[in-house]
């Protein structure tokens, strides 16, 4: 034990040292414009394409209206963790001591996220919407319902909104889980969610 | 054995290879599609390339800072050395959590300490879980791709393995059928393990936390099933601010695939309540490759395997070819680092027509240090008698015009004369797999005087 930390601390001094030998005269950080990244066009018409794009689908739906369009598409999902305020089509609650392994029958979730990424068709769900970090991934299908105006145009704004978050665990999620690892034949549902669902409201 | 007598193995199938060939550029296409709808990208590939050397000129710091951060947050930070450090580092966490049971999501640099062999003669578990990786690892062979790891194999291939290792019923290789058969196989996995391995895609100094991409989410359904979670990472996956992820994940799946970004981007920042999460940070010849001046941008990059995809070597050669952790352009200018005398054939299998680094999302100038490693490797390793006569036989030729014209006039006279025989055969590697073009009018410098003539 002792000996083991040991070697670990000699790991350390010694990388540290051999880096402070070996590493080149200091190059500045560069300054990043971010204003050559503006684009004067549509966010909502760019999302959808690109949430189609990477194997999602997405629809705008009148809020009231959220477990009927949910109901429409899962017709037989029973087991259901809803998260989302106006859903009452939860059968199964969790909390934040939810063990991950309960979740491994759950057919469907339906979670808040908390804003789009046009560039990229990609959600922000952290575990302030997911509850269980798992959730998300290990659902057999996932709606994620979106406020259309939360969305930005790409990846450098979405980190200037996410900057000040409680930092614990966050995901970009960008269309379903998929895999093209047998000959190059792309494959929606992988080890993730088979489905994801963007519901706009 | 050299790249080139591996490479001729792989060519025994020239169905294969065309198909290897074609499906790699595929890609490289769905790359440029990518890259090409986005405003400024060379702006973002200044502005990535800037950043990694920033990092590269002061890693310390970047490392210490982000190590405090780290711990503040309840992350476990461990240092390795060496391939053998980073195992017996993961030895001891596993058996200070009586774990049998491992889960990997891809990890080139669990592969590159041979993390799995180590772990197997501990009696542990271990289950690759990225379905590529699943793939090679039933059928007992190494990643020959370092984004598509089962690039190598036909569907009919995993067919047949799976069906010896799953019990799934034959199907002609049906990618639907034998993808879900590994999902459910994979769930099983996941739900039983004590702990997850994983790779870091990014570390982020200014948090502590780390990125870690995947398109299967096989990483997320690893790390937050089990009770701890490992990362291994490089020193130089260091990335100063958080902000600086808008950069890099912008160019890393575009460069990879085409995608606009992978399914998941995960951000792990703190273990769950009642979890343990443990970082190795792992140096293994990285600080030895940071003073060498002229290969250090090597350690720019970020493993999206864009170099590959368009390597006219490597698509038609192969991964296992390279005989190496990381194959193709990238890995001919690390894998020299870390054994010269082992890699020694790596450099040269290049045509050094710079197309690796009109790709590289960081810019490494991979052509030019392919090009550098040559001029150490003829120094100072031995090189083939063949090799060496023709390099010389050429030199004189070269320096002598009259000679060099008269050679010149001969080859352009038995290619248009010369019965195939005499051309198509074992001393000209030129016509091997390929016509030579046929021969018109003059050459250049007869076509040149006749016409400065006029």
């Amino acid at each position: 034990m002792v000996q083991n930390k040991q070697k670990e601390i000699m790991g350390r001094d010694s990388i540290l040292k051999a880096i402070k030998q070996h590493k080149p005269d200091l190059l500045p950080i560069p300054e990043i414009d971010g204003a050559r990244f503006d684009d004067d066009v549509n966010l909502l018409d760019i999302f959808k394409h690109n949430v189609a794009l990477v194997g999602g689908s997405i629809k705008e739906v009148d809020k009231a209206l959220i477990d009927i369009e949910i109901k429409k598409q899962f017709p037989h999902a029973e087991n259901i963790v809803a998260l989302n305020e106006t859903s009452t089509l939860g059968t199964i609650s969790v909390n934040k001591q939810t063990d991950p392994h309960e979740l491994a029958t759950i057919d469907l979730a339906i979670v808040n996220g908390a804003f789009g990424v046009a560039e990229n068709g990609a959600v922000w769900v952290s575990e302030k919407e997911s509850i269980v970090r798992v959730l998300p991934f290990i659902s057999n299908d996932l709606v994620i319902i979106l406020l259309k105006e939360q969305l930005v145009l790409h990846m450098l704004q979405a980190y200037h909104k996410i900057a000040t978050r409680d930092r614990n665990f966050g995901v970009f999620i960008s269309g379903p889980s998929k895999t093209a690892d047998i000959e190059q034949c792309l494959v929606i549902g992988a080890q993730g969610a088979m489905s994801l669902t963007i519901l706009l409201v | 054995m050299s790249h080139a007598e591996k490479a001729t193995i792989f060519n025994k199938n020239e169905a294969k290879v065309n198909w290897h060939d074609k499906a790699l550029w595929y890609v490289r296409e769905k790359r440029d599609n990518a890259a090409h709808g986005v405003k400024e990208w060379e702006y973002l590939r200044d502005l990535a390339s800037a950043i990694k050397a920033n990092v590269l000129s002061d890693l310390d710091t970047y490392l210490v800072e982000f190590e405090a951060n780290a711990l503040k947050n309840g992350i476990k930070i461990h240092w390795a050395s060496d391939a053998e450090e980073h195992n017996a580092i993961i030895g001891k966490i596993l058996d200070d959590n009586k774990a049998e049971k491992v889960v990997k999501s891809k990890s080139m640099l669990t592969e590159e300490c041979h993390l799995n062999p180590y772990l197997e003669a501990k009696g542990i578990e271990v289950v690759d879980t990225d379905l590529g990786e699943y793939i090679v690892q039933i059928a007992k062979e190494t990643p020959s791709h370092i984004v598509l790891p089962a690039i190598h194999k036909t569907k009919e291939e995993v067919d047949e393995l799976f069906q010896e290792h799953l019990g799934t019923k034959p199907s002609n290789g049906n990618p639907e059928y034998l993808t879900n058969e590994a999902r459910k196989h994979l769930r099983g996995k996941f739900l039983k393990a004590d702990v997850a391995i994983t790779g870091v895609n990014f570390a982020i100094a200014d948090t502590g936390g780390f990125v870690v991409c995947t398109n299967e989410g096989n990483a997320d359904m690893g790390s937050h099933l089990a009770n701890v979670h490992i990362a291994s990472m490089g020193i130089e996956k260091i990335i100063p601010k958080e902000a600086h992820l808008g950069i890099f994940l912008r160019l890393l799946a575009r460069s990879a695939t085409g995608q606009p970004i992978t399914t998941y981007s995960s951000h792990f920042n703190k273990p769950a309540e009642g979890k343990e999460m443990h970082i190795v940070i792992v140096d293994n010849g990285r600080t030895e490759q940071l003073s060498r001046e002229d290969f250090r941008a090597s350690l720019h990059c970020i493993r999206c395997g864009a170099c590959m995809n368009t390597c006219p070597i490597y698509r038609r050669s192969g991964g296992h070819s390279y005989d190496a952790t990381i194959p193709g352009p990238i890995g001919s200018i690390l894998s020299p680092g870390k054994d010269l005398t082992k890699h020694s054939s790596l450099p040269f299998a290049s045509t050094l027509c710079g197309s690796c680094s009109n790709v590289c999302p960081v810019k490494i100038n991979i052509h030019e240090q392919l090009y550098k490693w040559r001029q150490i490797i003829v120094k100072d390793i031995k090189q083939p008698m063949v090799k060496k006569s023709i390099l010389k036989i050429a030199a004189s030729v070269l320096a002598k015009p009259k000679i060099y014209d008269f050679a010149g006039k001969s080859a352009r006279f038995m290619l248009k004369h010369a019965p195939r025989f005499m051309i198509y055969n074992k001393l000209n590697a030129w016509g091997k797999a390929r016509e030579l073009p046929e021969i018109k009018n003059e050459n250049f410098d007869q076509w040149y005087k006749i016409n400065r003539k006029k």
